[in-house]
């Protein structure tokens, strides 16, 4: 079984490393150009960007949805290219998305779905259930536990997605727009349940364009534009620009 | 939870989503076994019929002169040669007289006059008994003609020959229909486990992103094909039971069933059956999830 915390504990505190990847389509299309990303165990990072920047690619090759292109991915000291596909499979188990497309199963209950992420790593049913009446009291849906997916608006769905996502107290949470189809109120709620799995232990990377999520708080913001990276600093607004922004013209920033 | 409830879990959520289809396979399965079945039930019957038939056949090879015993012996070599028998008998001319004598009873008067010498010397060929001596009689037969001082071989050839024909056309239909059921039930279990995994697309998808094992994925779709192997093979061989025993009861005691008793499949054929069956649509089923679950 892979141990993230006892290996990154043995022997680095990174969870996850990522060196100048890019990750490009056929023909000529480059969602990602020299990317690099280092993320320590127990982190909360923001991914931000326009639409189109990068940050679901990002997202996508920290769980070999997709392979990069070029440069290096590792998730728990795993180098994600050369990891088998049982080691792969056992690593996701680790891993808590929450898809910005939901991926919910839509006849199911939502306790079915979000059951699932449980399921699959052998937990008790009497423990699956409690944690997700525990998880659906978070988020407001406490009256939803039998209600199929596809009765659910927008933001319960994505309420649904996030509960599924850290249900199974992953080591690793990425969330996708987490908080896009959200009011203010539950924005906040979905925002506790991520501090509560980050006290615990799990490191967090969330690609948001919501900017009042992460602009008070001291947690590191990636910008991506255009499949390129760039850090700035939450507080105090700060950017810090890597060498390449030179060459580009950042007319809206 | 551990693996076997969770794929049990998997199993019965699929076998309820693709219901429909689920019972048309077993249906289909069902049908299959129950033709291949009867044909191999009338055939193994046929086989025991062969076998008390066989019991009482000889080939009587007669012979122009009482061969001494030098003669005796080349004729049981060149015999034991060519097949392999139970025993062979040699009736001097003397012996046939005193067996026919016999067999008159009390009409042997009519023999009175006639030497005991004039029945020809014989051999009596007691062949292995089993369904390839049927099969190979008249190729034995044909070489006995050959061997030097052989007036003329006799045994049952036509009832022999025409028996034999019968268990052919009956092996040849055993084969088909044993085809057929193959063809059945590996496709049609495949087809269905295939639909099954199409309707399934999303779920496995999303099973594959969570990090579910390949066994997790696998099993249940695995365990689906044999349990459709097991409950249509189970049908199949209870309507044959039916059916079996209408047959005894409209068919004991008139003319088309007096020579032989018509028997049911013994428990360990009946458990080849199933096994078999099970392990066809599991086979089925494994080409469909090789082919369509891609991890």
């Amino acid at each position: 079984m892979i141990s993230f915390r006892k290996k990154v504990i043995d022997t680095s505190d990174v969870m996850v490393d990522i060196i100048k990847v890019t990750k490009s389509y056929p023909p000529n299309v480059h969602a990602l150009i020299d990317v690099s990303l280092n993320v320590n165990k127990g982190e909360i990072i923001f991914l931000t960007g326009m639409s189109g920047a990068g940050k679901t690619t990002l997202l996508r090759l920290l769980s070999r949805i997709e392979r990069q292109t070029k440069g290096l991915v590792e998730v728990g000291g795993y180098d994600l290219s050369k990891l088998s596909r049982s080691k792969m499979q056992k690593l996701r188990r680790k891993i808590g998305t929450a898809y910005q497309d939901f991926k919910l199963l839509p006849e199911r209950t939502v306790a079915q779905n979000i059951a699932i992420t449980m399921e699959v790593a052998y937990k008790r049913p009497i423990l699956i259930r409690k944690r997700i009446k525990k998880l659906l009291d978070q988020l407001g849906l406490q009256d939803k536990y039998n209600t199929p997916a596809s009765e659910l608006s927008r933001g319960e769905q994505q309420r649904v997605t996030i509960a599924r996502a850290v249900a199974n107290e992953p080591d690793l949470i990425l969330a996708d727009e987490p908080t896009g189809n959200l009011d203010h109120e539950t924005t906040g709620r979905v925002m506790e349940l991520f501090k509560e799995c980050n006290k615990k232990g799990a490191t967090l990377i969330i690609a948001t364009h919501d900017e009042s999520i992460y602009s008070n708080t001291n947690h590191r913001v990636m910008e991506l534009y255009q499949g390129k990276q760039m850090f700035f600093d939450s507080q105090s607004k700060k950017r810090q620009l890597p060498s390449f922004v030179d060459e580009l013209s950042f007319g809206d920033l | 939870m551990n693996f076997l409830f969770a794929v049990f879990q998997q199993t019965t959520r699929n076998l309820f989503q693709t219901w429909g289809s689920q019972v048309f396979t077993l249906l289909t399965i069902t049908l299959s076994v129950l033709i291949f079945s009867f044909f191999y039930l009338v055939y193994s019957n046929m086989l025991n019929v062969g076998k008390q038939l066989g019991d009482d056949l000889r080939l009587v090879v007669y012979l122009d002169e009482e061969p001494g015993p030098e003669l005796q012996e080349e004729y049981r070599y060149k015999i034991l040669k060519f097949d392999r028998v139970d025993r062979i008998e040699f009736i001097s001319s003397k012996d046939a007289y005193q067996r026919f004598s016999t067999q008159l009873g009390e009409d042997k008067d009519v023999l009175a006059d006639m030497p005991d010498t004039f029945l020809p010397p014989s051999i009596e060929v007691y062949p292995v008994r089993s369904l390839d001596t049927l099969s190979r009689i008249k190729r034995f037969s044909d070489y006995l003609m050959t061997l030097p001082g052989v007036l003329k071989v006799q045994y049952g050839r036509e009832w022999v020959e025409r028996f034999y024909t019968f268990i052919q056309l009956l092996r040849i239909v055993v084969i088909l229909s044993g085809t057929l059921l193959v063809l059945t039930t590996t496709l049609m279990v495949a087809h269905t486990i295939r639909l099954s995994l199409l309707s399934r697309q999303d779920e496995l998808e999303l099973l594959r992103l969570v990090g579910a094992s390949s066994h997790y994925m696998r099993t249940p779709f695995f365990l689906e094909g044999a349990m459709h192997g097991f409950f249509g093979s189970t049908g199949g061989l209870f309507a044959l039971y039916v059916l079996y025993n209408w047959i005894q009861l409209h068919f004991t005691g008139s003319t088309v069933l007096p020579i032989f008793s018509f028997t049911f499949f013994p428990p360990v054929i009946l458990m080849i059956i199933i096994s078999f069956s099970v392990l066809l649509c599991a086979s089925g089923s494994f080409i469909s999830t090789n082919k369509f679950i891609r991890l």
